[in-house]
């Protein structure tokens, strides 16, 4: 089976771009010239009966829809079934995924690579206002009202720490294992003149600065991508200067309950087919991440929870990616890009059913 | 990668005690204008590591900053615009930053310094 898909995959993947768009675009074009809508699926997707379920309703979702004409429906199963095969290590995944993805990201959703923030019982936000309002309502969480040197790990293309450097007139930098990103940031950075912002490929778990270096250390959905959560929590220590403060804003699996010692097997399913295709190591709980900040001496440690806040986020995210434009980009981006799309609908049922969580936790570095 | 930027890097390979400041091994190096803000410029320098910001620049044929800036020399014209200069508009495109104490070289590839440390390393 495995072999068979990585041949329709390099099959798919030989064909010239040209070859594909000229081809997919043929079989999408709207007599009406209006986006494609789709119903979301209401199935839950656990396991891997579950993703076969998913692919069946995404199936059905792109060739059940009016306006396409196919002409290949084998076309959409090669398209639907694309897995890559697993990166030689979680770096190169990640820095792959992300080389991959981003400038789709950056069309469809701009420069924020993160949830938005959307106020319980109000109208829902544009998004890409809620994803502003997300930075700014996580600093006013954490109780920060400025900044003078920010450490933005996990940077994306450097949607916060721009907006910080705007919002506090501080110095940031940013690390990225993708170069693509950095390269990116940068860019956008020098256009929009802001000289003591840079951004450079690193290892969060491994950081190229010196002890105590920065008063404010920001980490806005990168924590899931890191391996081992004591040496992360440790490097941000580390480089943060004694007295200031630390932020992270990660997803976390739900706190286990008094007496559980680990998911139940329907959820540690669901979670890993996510894992899979965003090159995300094993989840913890924000009580976990708490406990590692109490070991390492870190004071006034607060939690919070905005899995209520950020439930708009994913349909949104979906509905973009099945616009014509967003499937198109999708095509173009790459095997894991796709993936990652694929299984979006996985996060929106975790978050729906309190398996998964949007969680924050911030915390200060005493002074010597 | 801009002189800014350089001035922050540090090596971290376990056990070094000394990673900083990397030495830069420049290849090609970019002159691109960037606007000049004497605030700014007058903020930053007590923000760096001056020496080796100047040793720095001097590998980039900068010479004639002074090893220490007085509140005189601060307002001076020609100081500030040569600090610009060397601090934001000189990019190392391709290159190396090289660890002082491992001579571990940091590859520096259309701009980006890659940091990223090798298994053995961490």
């Amino acid at each position: 089976m495995a072999s068979a898909m990585s041949a329709m995959t390099a099959e798919c993947f030989s064909q010239s771009l040209a070859q594909k768009t000229s081809l997919v675009s043929s079989q999408f074009r709207s007599t009406h010239g209006s986006r494609i809508a789709f119903k979301q699926s209401r199935k839950s997707c656990n396991g891997p009966r579950g993703r076969a379920v998913l692919f069946q309703n995404l199936r059905r979702q792109v060739t059940s829809c009016d306006i396409v004409q196919s002409k290949d429906p084998s076309l959409v199963d090669r398209v639907l079934k694309i897995f890559s095969t697993p990166a030689d290590s979680l770096n190169a995944g990640i820095a792959t995924f992300y080389d991959e993805s981003s400038t789709l990201w950056e069309d469809m959703w701009g420069e924020h690579m993160h949830h938005g923030y959307y106020e319980v019982g109000a109208p829902i936000k544009e998004h890409r206002a809620a994803q502003v309002d997300m930075v700014d309502n996580a600093l006013k969480w954490a109780g920060v009202e400025s900044a003078e040197n920010v450490l933005d790990v996990g940077c994306g293309i450097g949607g916060s720490s721009r907006h910080m450097a705007r919002k506090f007139g501080c110095a940031a930098t940013g690390i990225t294992l993708s170069p693509v990103q950095a390269a990116r940031a940068n860019e956008i950075t020098a256009e929009a003149g802001l000289p003591n912002v840079s951004y450079q490929v690193a290892d969060a778990l491994n950081q190229p600065f010196a002890d105590n270096s920065f008063d404010f250390v920001w980490s806005m959905e990168s924590g899931e991508h890191m391996p081992d959560k004591k040496k992360f929590i440790s490097e941000l220590e580390r480089v943060c200067k004694p007295g200031g403060r630390i932020l992270v804003v990660t997803w976390c699996h739900r706190v286990l309950e008094a007496g559980e010692k680990a998911l139940r097997p329907d959820e540690q399913t669901l979670l890993d087919n996510i894992c899979d295709a965003y090159y995300l190591p094993a989840w913890c709980s924000v009580a976990d991440y708490a406990a590692i900040a109490d070991g390492l001496a870190l004071k006034n440690i607060k939690t919070g929870d905005w899995t209520a806040e950020v439930q708009p986020f994913w349909g949104a995210v979906i509905q973009t990616a099945l616009t014509p434009q967003g499937f198109m980009g999708l095509l173009k981006s790459g095997a894991g890009t796709i993936r990652g799309a694929l299984v979006m609908p996985l996060m929106k049922a975790g978050l729906q059913k309190g398996t998964i969580k949007f969680n924050m936790i911030t915390m200060i570095k005493p002074l010597k | 990668m801009r002189l800014i930027t350089h001035n922050m890097l540090a090596c971290n390979i376990k056990g070094v005690k000394s990673g900083f400041p990397l030495k830069i091994e420049a290849e090609s190096v970019e002159v691109k204008e960037a606007d000049f803000n004497p605030e700014f410029l007058k903020r930053m320098i007590p923000k760096l590591e001056w020496k080796a910001f100047i040793d720095a620049a001097v590998g980039l044929n900068v010479s004639g900053l002074p090893a220490e800036v007085t509140p005189e020399i601060m307002e001076d014209e020609e100081f500030l615009k040569k600090f610009h200069h060397a601090l934001l508009e000189l990019h190392v495109e391709e290159g190396a930053l090289i660890c002082p104490e491992t001579g571990r070289r940091f590859p520096v590839s259309k701009g980006i310094p890659n940091m990223l440390l090798n298994e053995d390393e961490c």
